[in-house]
C-alpha cells in the first residue's frame, strides 16, 4: 500500500470509527443497553486494526527502521569530546523527514490565510495510534466488567439524600461508553492533526471528554467540582497556548506543521529551513514582524513597492542578527508549552490531576495516565523543532520541579489511585525534563513505555478497588492470595515503572526509557562548557526521584498485596475480578515488559528515530542562557551510559529495599518516621499546600472582582441612570409647581382678586337711602356742571 | 434575482400583513391566532431559506457576487431623495436568515404566553417586520424608520407581558435605545446635508457602485452614466442639471452612495467644533449602535430587559436585536466614515475587550439564571466589536488586510453563533422557568436526573456558548482572538484570557443547575421532561450549533466575498489617504504576503485597486488633488 | 333786572327754577313717599315751564316753533306714567311694610 494515500485513509477511518460509535450511542444509546458498550468496543478494536495495518502494511515496508546515524556520531563525540559544530552533522544535511501531510477540508479562508482540518502523519503519529487504540481497546473490555453494575439500577453509596437514604438512579452503562468513544475520537484526532490549530481543537475536545468522565458520577459534588477544576485549570494552560497560536498565526501566517505544497511552507521548514542545514533560525516573517517600525520607515521613504521589498529583504538578516523576533520565538514556544503544562499536569498546574481520580478507574487508566495527560508531552515532542534553547530550559526546569514534587507527595498518599496519579505527574515530569535537556527520543520513548505500564497499574488498582470496594490502602493488605492475577500483573507494572532490569543486559520497558532520560540529563550536565549550570541539579533530582519512585510504588504494592490484611471484613469479601477484566491486564503487562525491546531492528526506538524532527539531532547553544544542549547521540557513549545505568539501578534498588523494610517486612515503622518529621509529613500530606495557595491567589480574587463588577453595575451605572431619571422627574415637578402654579395662575388670580376688592369697597355707597341718592344726584349734577363749565372755559374760551 | 424588490418587500411586510389579518380574528380563539402567527413566521423563513439555497432558483442568493444583490429602489419622498431602497449582501443576508429563524422558533416558544394572545401576536409580527426591514434597508432614512418601528413593539412586549419589574425594564430599554437612535438621527442628518452626488470624486464608477446608475453586462460605468442621463428618469433629470455646478448639491440618503462619498470624496471632511464631520458622525452612530450591542458601560438595560421579558422575547432580544448594533457598525460606521474609523480603531477594540472581560466577570457573580445569560451576551458581543475593529493593515506590514478580514469574518460568525447559542440558552432557561417559576441558581440542582434529554440539549448549547471546538461558539471566538495579536499585543492577551472566565461561569452554572444529587428549589413535582413542542424548538438550535461548529464554511461562504471586498476597499482608501501611517503595533510581511496584499484585489473584481493604482497611491502623500488619481480612468 | 320792565322769558325761568329747587328739596327732605312723589312732580313741572317759556312765540322773537310745547306734553305724559308706577310701588311697599317711609326701604343696600 502506498503510504502517501493509504496512511491518511486508514488513520482517518481509525479516527472516525469511535465517532460513529459516539453518535450512535448518543442517538439510540439507552435503547441499546449493554450493546452500546459492545458497539464502542468493536469500533475501537477496528480502529486498532486500522492502526496496526497502517503500521505493518503501509509504514514498515516503505521505511526501513534500521538504526540511523548512531554509528557515525560517536566517533565525532570521541574526537571532539565537548562541542560538535552544527554544520557537520552528516546524517542531518539535506535529509528528508518521512512525513505525510495534507488537509481534508477548510475551516476558513481570509485573503491568503486559511485554517484547515488536516493531517500530519509520521512514524510518531502511527506509533501513537497503535498505542492509543491498543490501550483503549483493553480498557473498553475492562470497563465492560468494571462498570457492569451500571447496567441496571445503581445505588451510589457516596451520595446521601436529604432524607438520609442513598441515591438510587438508573444505570449509565451506555453513557459511559459514549464518553469513552468521544474521547478516543478526540485523542486520535489530536495525534493525527496536521496543524497546531487543529491540535488545539482536539486538545479542547479531550479536555471536555475528561470533564465528562471525571464528572461521570454527576450526583457527587466532589466529582463535579473535580471536573470543573480539571477543565478550568486546563483552560488556564490553553490561555497560554492561544497566545502561542496568536504569535505563530500573526507572524508566520500558517499553522501547518509540514509543507502542504512547496510554495506553502509549514512551521517546521520555516523555522528550520533546509538551506540552513535545518538549524533553528528566526523566520524572516517573524523578524520583520518585530521590526515593523523599520519596515514602515522603509516603505515611506522608498519610491516604489519593489525597491521597498528588496530593501526590506536585504535588511532582514541584519535585523535578525540584532535579535529582532527572537523574543517572539520564545513567546510562541512558551505559549505552546503552557498548554502542555496544563494538559500534562505539570507544575504549577498539576493540582487538577489527583482530583481527577474522582472518575471511574478505567477513565483514570485511559485518560488520566496513558493518553490524554501524555498529550502534553506528545505536543512538546511534536513542536520540539520550534523550541529555542531558552524555552527548552524552562521546560526542563518545570519538568524537574514537577517530578520531584509529585514523587514526594506520592510517598504520603494512602489512596491507591492518588498514589498512581502523583506517580503519573512525576513520570510526565521525567518526560518533560528529558525533552527540556534535548532528549527527544528519551522523552518520546518514556511516553510510550509509561503509557503501557501506567495504564496497567491503574487497571490493577481498579481491579483491587472492584474487589474490596475501597480506595484506601490502609484497609487493604494481603490481597495477594485473594486476587493473584491482579497482584502479579501489578508487580510487573511496579517493576516496569521503577525501571527494573539487569544492567547492560535486558530489562522491563521502563528500564530503557528511564535510563535513556537519565543518560540525557547526565550528558547535559557533563557537556556544559564550564561545568556548571542546571545540569547537576537536574541529574541529582532525577536520579533521586527514581529511587523515590521505586519506593512509593513498592510501598503501594506491599501495602495492598503483602503482609496481613488490615481490614479483615473487607478482606473476606475480596475476590478476583472476572476474565473480561484481568485478560486485558495480562495483555498490557506483556507490553509493559517488552514494548521497548528490539526485534530484528524493528524497535520502538528505531521507529521513532524516523520521526525525529530535522535538525534536532544536533548540539545547540542558547542565545540568552549560556547553556549547551548536547546532541542526543552523545548520550550513548560508554562514559555516559555506564555510570548512569549503575546509578539508576542503585537508586531503584535502594527505594525497593526501603519499601521492603517499611511495608513488606514491616521491620521499620512508618508512623515513627512520620512523627519524626512531622512538619515535612504535614507539608507533603497537604500536597505542598498548592490548592490552598491557588484558592487564595486566584479563586477568591476572581469572585471578589466579579462581585465588585456587579456592584458597579448595580450602584454606579444603574444608579447614574436612575439618578438621571429621578432628576428629570424632580425638574419637571419643580417646573410645574413654580412656573405654572406660581407665575401664570398667580397673575390671573391677582387680577380677579383686585376686581373683587374694588367691588367690595364700592358696595358701601349703596346705602339704600333714597334721599341720600337724591342728594347725590343733585350734588353730582352741580359738580358735573362746574366741571363742564371749567372745561368750556379751558378749551373754547382759551 | 428577478424582481427582487417584490421579494424583499414580501419578506419584510408579510408579517405586517399577517398582523393586519390577525386584527380581524376574534380574540377568543388563541390557538388559531398562535398557529396563524407561527404559519406566517414559517412562511417568511421558507422564503429566506429558498434564497439561501445555492442554485439557479430565480430568488437564489448568488454566492459569487461580492456586491449588493437585488438592490433596487422606488422613489418614496422625492423632495429629499428618500427612496424605498432594499438589497442584501453577504453581510446582511445571513442576519436576515438568523432573524427569520429565531423569530420562528421564538413564536414556537410563545405558547406559554396566555395573556392577551392576540395583541401579543400582532406586536410580535410587527417586530419581525421592523427587524427584517433594518437588515434589508439600504436607504438611511428607511433604515431609521425601521429601526424605530422595531423599537416600539419591543417596548410593549416587555412592558405588558414581562415579569414583576416589567415597567421599569421596558422604559429603561426604550429610553436607552431611543437615546441611541436620536444620536443616530443627528448623524444621519449631518451626513445627508453634507452629501452631494455631483461632488468631485463621485465619478461614474462610484455612482454605479452606489446602484444609482444601472450597469448592464459588458458596459462601462461611463457609458452607463451617459445612458442613464439620456434616459432622464427620476434622479437623472436633477443630476443632469446640477451636474456641472458645485453650488447645487444633490443630497442623498442612499447608504451605498454615502459609503462611496466617505471613501472617495472629502465631503465629510468639513470641520465642526475642532473635529471632522465624519468623526462626529462616526462617534454618534457608534454610540447609537453600541447601546444596541450593548457594550460596557451602556449595557445595563440588557440584564433588566432580559430578566423581565418573557422567554420568546428574550430569545429575539438576544438572538437578533443585539446583532443590529454589530450590523450597523460594519455596514454604516466603517464604510461611511473610514477616516474616523481608522483614527478611533484602538478605542473601538478597547471597548470590545472591556465588554468581554466585564461581562464575563459580571456573569460569574449572578444569582439569577437569566441575568447570568444576559451578561454572557455582553461578553460575547464584545468579541464582535473587537473583531470589527482590528484594523491591523498598516504600512508596517504593507497594508496586509488579511487579519482584519479574519477579524470581521470572526465577528460576523460570532454574531450568528451567538444568535443561535444565546437564543437557545434563553429558551432553555425559559423551559425551566415555566416549570418551577424561579430562576435562582442556588435553588436548582439535580435536573440531570429529572430531565435527561433537556440536560443533554442544554449542555450542548451552553458549551457552544463556552466556545468548545466543534460547536459554533468556538469558530467566531478563535477567529477574532487570533486576528487581534496583529493589531495589539496587549488587547490580544487580555482577550485570550477571557476563555478562562467564560469556562468558569459556564461550568459553574452547569454544576449548580444540572448536576448534583437532588433539586433544592420549590415545585419539584413540576419538573417533567420536555414536551414535543419544546424539543422541536431546541433541536434545530442544537443541530445548527454543531453544524456551524464543524463546517463553518457553510456560513462563511455567504459572507466571505462581501467582507473581502469591503476590507479591500477600506484598505485601498487607507493607502490613498493615510500612506505610511504606522497603524497598529504589530506588522508582518513576506514575499508571498505582499503578492497577496496586492493580488487579492483581483482586477476583475476591484478595477480601482489594480497594481498600478496601488503603486501610484501607496507612496504619495495624500493631497486634496491627488486623491482622485486612482479613480480617474 | 327789575319788576318794572315787561314780563319776559326770564321771569318764567325764575319761576321754573324756584319750582325745581323746591321740588328737589322736597325730594331730598321728605320721608313720606307721597311727598317725594310731589317733589318729583314739582321738578318736572318746573322743567315744563322752562320748555313752554322758550317755546312761546309771544315771549321771544326768534321762535322754536312748537318744539317747546311738544316736549312739555311729553313730560306731562311721562310724569303721569311715572306717578302711576310710583304710586303702585308705594302701595305695594305699604302692603309689605305697613308704612311708606322711604328710609325703611333699604333692602337693596350693598
Amino acid at each position: 500500500m502506498v503510504p502517501s494515500e493509504w496512511l491518511p485513509r486508514l488513520l482517518g477511518i481509525a479516527v472516525l470509527l469511535p465517532l460513529v460509535a459516539f453518535v450512535v450511542n448518543v442517538l439510540v444509546g439507552p435503547a441499546l443497553k449493554k450493546y452500546a458498550a459492545y458497539l464502542s468496543t468493536l469500533m475501537i478494536c477496528l480502529a486498532f486494526v486500522c492502526s496496526m495495518t497502517s503500521l505493518v502494511l503501509a509504514w514498515l515496508p516503505y521505511h526501513d527502521p534500521a538504526p540511523a546515524g548512531h554509528g557515525d556520531s560517536e566517533p565525532h563525540a570521541a574526537a571532539t569530546s565537548m562541542i560538535i559544530p552544527v554544520a557537520d552533522q552528516p546524517q542531518q544535511a539535506h535529509q528528508e523527514i518521512a512525513a505525510y501531510t495534507g488537509y481534508w477540508y477548510r475551516l476558513g479562508q481570509f485573503g491568503s490565510l486559511h485554517l484547515d482540518i488536516g493531517y500530519y502523519i509520521d512514524s510518531l503519529a502511527v506509533c501513537m495510534f497503535c498505542m492509543v487504540t491498543l490501550i483503549a481497546s483493553c480498557i473498553h473490555f475492562y470497563s465492560i466488567g468494571y462498570m457492569h453494575d451500571e447496567e441496571s439500577e445503581y445505588t451510589d453509596h457516596e451520595v446521601t439524600l436529604s432524607d438520609g437514604s442513598y441515591l438510587t438512579r438508573p444505570g449509565r452503562f451506555p453513557r459511559f461508553f459514549q464518553y469513552l468513544s468521544l474521547f478516543c475520537f478526540s485523542m486520535l484526532g489530536l495525534v493525527i492533526s496536521g496543524n497546531i490549530a487543529m491540535t488545539f481543537v482536539f486538545w479542547e475536545l479531550v479536555g471536555i471528554c475528561s470533564y465528562f468522565l471525571i464528572g461521570f458520577y454527576v450526583e457527587r459534588p466532589s466529582a463535579s467540582t473535580a471536573a470543573n477544576k480539571a477543565f478550568i485549570v486546563n483552560r488556564v494552560g490553553d490561555f497560554g497556548m492561544i497566545i502561542g497560536l496568536m504569535v505563530i498565526w500573526s507572524t508566520l501566517g500558517t499553522f501547518n506543521f509540514g509543507d502542504i505544497t512547496k510554495d506553502e511552507p509549514g512551521i517546521f521548514s520555516l523555522v528550520r529551513p533546509a538551506e540552513h542545514q535545518h538549524e533553528l533560525i528566526v523566520p524572516a516573517k517573524m523578524v520583520q514582524e518585530a521590526a515593523s517600525e523599520k519596515v514602515a520607515e522603509i516603505v515611506q521613504h522608498s519610491e516604489s513597492l519593489e525597491t521597498a521589498l528588496s530593501e526590506i529583504d536585504a535588511c532582514t538578516d541584519d535585523w535578525r542578527k540584532e535579535g529582532y523576533g527572537y523574543w517572539l520565538m520564545i513567546v510562541a514556544g512558551l505559549g505552546i508549552f503552557c498548554g502542555c503544562v496544563g494538559k500534562s499536569a505539570q507544575f504549577p498546574l498539576q493540582t487538577w490531576l489527583p482530583d481527577a481520580m474522582e472518575g471511574p478507574t478505567p477513565v483514570s487508566a485511559l485518560v488520566h495516565s496513558a493518553t490524554m495527560v501524555a498529550a502534553g508531552v506528545f505536543l512538546v515532542g511534536r513542536f520540539f523543532p520550534v523550541f529555542v534553547p531558552e524555552v527548552l530550559l524552562v521546560i526542563a526546569v518545570v519538568g524537574c520541579i514537577t517530578l520531584f514534587m509529585a514523587a514526594t507527595i506520592a510517598i504520603t498518599a494512602t489512596d491507591i489511585k492518588r498514589v498512581l496519579a502523583y506517580s503519573t505527574i512525576s513520570q510526565l515530569g521525567y518526560m518533560m525534563l528529558a525533552l527540556g535537556v534535548g532528549g527527544w527520543m528519551a522523552g518520546m520513548l518514556h511516553l510510550f513505555t509509561h503509557a503501557f505500564f501506567k495504564s496497567l497499574l491503574f487497571m490493577c488498582s481498579g481491579s483491587v478497588i472492584h474487589g474490596v470496594h475501597t480506595n484506601e490502602m490502609t484497609e487493604m493488605g494481603g490481597l495477594r492470595k485473594k486476587m493473584p492475577v491482579t497482584a502479579y500483573t501489578m508487580l510487573i507494572g511496579c517493576l516496569a515503572i521503577s525501571g527494573a532490569g539487569i544492567p547492560f543486559l535486558i530489562g522491563f520497558s521502563g528500564y530503557y526509557s528511564k535510563d535513556a532520560i537519565l543518560e540525557q540529563v547526565f550528558s547535559f550536565w557533563r557537556y556544559q562548557p564550564e561545568n556548571a549550570g542546571w545540569g547537576a541539579l537536574f541529574f541529582l533530582v532525577a536520579a533521586g526521584s527514581a529511587g523515590i519512585t521505586a519506593f512509593y510504588m513498592f510501598r503501594l504494592w506491599f501495602m495492598t498485596f503483602a503482609g496481613a490484611p488490615r481490614d479483615q471484613e473487607r478482606y473476606d469479601h475480596a475476590h478476583e475480578s472476572p476474565k473480561v477484566m484481568y485478560i486485558p491486564l495480562i495483555i498490557l503487562s506483556i507490553f509493559a515488559v517488552g514494548v521497548a525491546w528490539n526485534f530484528f531492528d524493528v524497535s520502538l526506538t528505531n521507529l521513532l528515530e524516523q520521526a525525529r524532527p530535522l535538525g534536532t539531532a544536533a548540539s545547540v547553544q542558547g542565545e540568552i542562557v549560556q547553556q549547551w544542549w548536547p546532541d542526543e547521540h552523545l548520550a550513548h557513549q560508554e562514559k555516559i551510559v555506564f555510570p548512569v545505568t549503575l546509578i539508576a539501578f542503585g537508586t531503584a534498588v535502594t527505594g525497593f529495599l526501603l519499601a521492603m523494610l517499611f511495608y513488606g517486612l514491616r521491620v521499620l515503622n512508618a508512623q515513627e518516621v512520620q512523627q519524626q518529621f512531622h512538619m515535612v509529613y504535614r507539608f507533603l500530606l497537604n500536597k505542598w499546600w498548592f490548592d490552598e495557595l491557588y484558592d487564595f491567589l486566584w479563586v477568591r480574587p476572581t469572585l471578589l472582582i466579579s462581585r465588585l463588577v456587579t456592584g458597579i453595575d448595580r450602584r454606579w451605572i444603574d444608579g447614574l441612570i436612575d439618578g438621571l431619571a429621578d432628576c428629570t422627574k424632580r425638574f419637571s415637578q419643580w417646573g410645574d409647581r413654580w412656573v405654572d402654579q406660581g407665575v401664570v395662575d398667580g397673575f390671573a388670580n391677582l387680577i380677579a382678586r383686585w376686581t373683587f376688592n374694588t367691588g367690595l369697597s364700592l358696595r358701601r355707597v349703596q346705602t339704600g337711602q333714597l334721599r341720600q341718592y337724591v342728594m347725590f344726584i343733585a350734588l353730582g349734577t352741580v359738580a358735573i356742571f362746574i366741571l363742564i363749565s371749567l372745561f368750556w372755559s379751558r378749551t373754547l374760551a382759551g | 434575482m428577478e424582481n427582487p424588490l417584490l421579494l424583499f418587500s414580501l419578506i419584510i411586510f408579510a408579517p405586517a400583513l399577517g398582523a393586519l389579518v390577525l386584527a380581524f380574528v376574534p380574540k377568543d380563539k388563541p390557538d388559531i391566532i398562535r398557529l396563524f402567527t407561527l404559519f406566517v413566521t414559517i412562511l417568511v423563513l421558507v422564503l429566506t431559506i429558498l434564497m439561501a439555497i445555492p442554485g439557479q432558483l430565480p430568488v437564489s442568493f448568488d454566492l459569487s457576487v461580492d456586491t449588493m444583490q437585488g438592490a433596487s429602489q422606488v422613489s418614496w419622498i422625492p423632495t429629499f431623495n428618500i427612496d424605498y431602497f432594499l438589497g442584501a449582501d453577504g453581510i446582511s443576508f445571513p442576519l436576515v436568515i438568523l432573524t427569520t429563524l429565531v423569530t420562528m422558533l421564538a413564536m414556537g416558544a410563545s405558547w406559554s404566553i396566555t395573556k392577551h394572545v392576540k395583541g401579543y401576536c400582532i406586536l410580535f409580527l410587527l417586530l419581525e417586520t421592523g427587524m427584517l426591514g433594518v437588515f434589508l434597508a439600504l436607504d438611511f432614512f428607511l433604515f431609521y424608520v425601521f429601526w424605530e418601528v422595531m423599537l416600539l413593539p419591543m417596548y410593549f412586549l416587555i412592558g405588558i407581558w414581562g415579569g414583576p419589574r416589567k415597567e421599569y425594564a421596558a422604559i429603561k430599554f426604550f429610553l436607552y435605545t431611543l437615546f441611541g437612535s436620536v444620536l443616530m438621527l443627528v448623524a444621519i442628518l449631518m451626513l445627508y446635508f453634507s452629501s452631494d452626488l455631483t461632488a468631485q470624486g463621485m465619478e461614474a464608477e462610484q455612482l454605479v457602485a452606489a446602484k444609482i446608475v444601472p450597469l448592464q453586462e459588458g458596459s462601462t460605468p461611463e457609458l452607463a452614466l451617459e445612458a442613464w442621463i439620456d434616459a432622464g428618469k427620476g434622479l437623472a433629470v436633477e443630476y443632469a442639471e446640477k451636474m456641472n455646478d458645485p453650488a447645487q448639491p444633490i443630497h442623498t440618503f442612499n447608504i451605498l452612495a454615502l459609503q462611496q462619498m466617505g471613501q472617495h470624496t472629502d465631503l465629510f471632511g468639513g470641520q465642526l467644533w475642532g473635529c471632522s464631520i465624519q468623526c462626529w458622525a462616526f462617534v454618534l452612530l457608534f454610540i447609537g449602535f453600541a447601546i444596541k450591542i450593548p457594550v460596557v458601560p451602556m449595557h445595563t438595560w440588557l440584564p433588566d430587559a432580559h430578566v423581565e421579558a418573557p422567554t420568546p422575547i428574550s430569545m429575539i432580544l438576544a438572538g437578533v436585536l443585539l446583532k443590529m448594533g454589530g450590523y450597523g457598525i460594519i455596514r454604516i460606521c466603517y464604510p461611511i466614515c473610514p477616516e474616523a474609523g481608522f483614527e478611533l480603531r484602538y478605542w473601538v477594540c478597547a471597548i470590545g475587550v472591556i465588554s468581554m472581560v466585564y461581562g464575563a466577570f459580571a456573569a460569574l457573580a449572578q444569582k439569577d439564571f437569566k441575568r447570568l445569560v444576559a451578561y454572557s451576551s455582553v461578553s460575547h458581543m464584545g468579541y464582535v466589536v473587537l473583531g470589527l475593529g482590528v484594523w491591523s493593515a498598516s504600512a508596517g506590514n504593507l497594508y496586509n488586510s488579511d487579519y482584519w478580514n479574519m477579524g470581521i469574518q470572526g465577528a460576523m460568525f460570532q454574531m450568528i453563533a451567538h444568535g443561535i447559542s444565546s437564543a437557545g440558552m434563553f429558551f432553555l432557561v425559559g423551559v425551566l422557568y415555566d416549570r418551577v417559576h424561579h430562576r435562582n441558581l442556588d435553588e436548582f440542582g439535580g435536573i440531570y436526573g429529572k430531565m435527561p434529554l433537556y440536560t443533554g440539549l442544554s449542555i450542548v448549547i451552553f458549551f457552544a456558548a463556552l466556545g468548545l471546538p466543534g460547536l459554533c461558539g468556538f469558530i467566531g471566538e478563535i477567529f477574532v482572538v487570533l486576528s487581534v495579536w496583529k493589531f495589539s499585543t496587549t488587547l490580544a492577551v487580555i482577550s485570550a484570557a477571557v476563555v478562562i472566565l467564560t469556562a468558569a461561569y459556564i461550568l459553574w452554572v452547569i454544576q449548580r443547575v444540572y448536576l448534583g444529587a437532588e433539586y433544592k428549589g420549590p415545585h419539584e413535582e413540576a419538573l417533567t421532561p420536555m414536551n414535543l413542542r419544546e424539543v422541536s424548538i431546541a433541536i434545530p438550535l442544537v443541530v445548527l450549533a454543531i453544524l456551524f461548529g464543524v463546517f463553518p464554511g457553510i456560513l462563511l461562504q455567504y459572507m466571505d466575498p462581501t467582507i473581502d471586498r469591503q476590507v479591500q476597499e477600506l484598505v485601498a482608501w487607507q493607502k490613498r489617504e493615510k500612506p505610511g501611517e504606522l497603524g497598529s503595533t504589530q506588522s508582518d510581511r513576506s514575499p508571498n504576503d505582499t503578492a497577496v496584499s496586492v493580488g487579492v484585489s483581483s482586477p476583475e473584481q476591484h478595477p480601482d485597486l489594480d497594481m498600478t493604482d496601488q503603486q501610484l497611491s501607496l507612496f504619495k502623500r495624500s493631497s486634496p488633488d491627488h486623491q482622485f488619481i486612482s479613480e480617474s480612468p | 333786572m327789575s319788576l318794572f320792565e315787561p314780563v319776559g322769558v326770564t321771569h318764567y325761568l325764575i319761576v321754573g327754577a324756584v319750582m325745581f329747587v323746591i321740588g328737589a328739596i322736597c325730594m331730598a327732605t321728605k320721608r313720606n313717599a307721597l311727598g317725594i312723589l310731589m317733589g318729583i312732580e314739582l321738578v318736572l313741572n318746573g322743567a315744563n315751564i322752562n320748555f313752554v317759556a322758550f317755546g312761546s312765540q309771544y315771549l321771544r322773537t326768534e321762535t322754536l316753533g312748537l318744539d317747546g310745547q311738544l316736549v312739555a306734553l311729553f313730560v306731562i305724559v311721562l310724569a303721569a306714567a311715572e306717578a302711576a308706577v310710583a304710586l303702585a310701588i308705594a302701595l305695594n311697599f305699604y302692603n309689605n311694610h305697613a308704612t311708606i317711609d322711604v328710609d325703611r326701604a333699604d333692602e337693596l343696600k350693598g
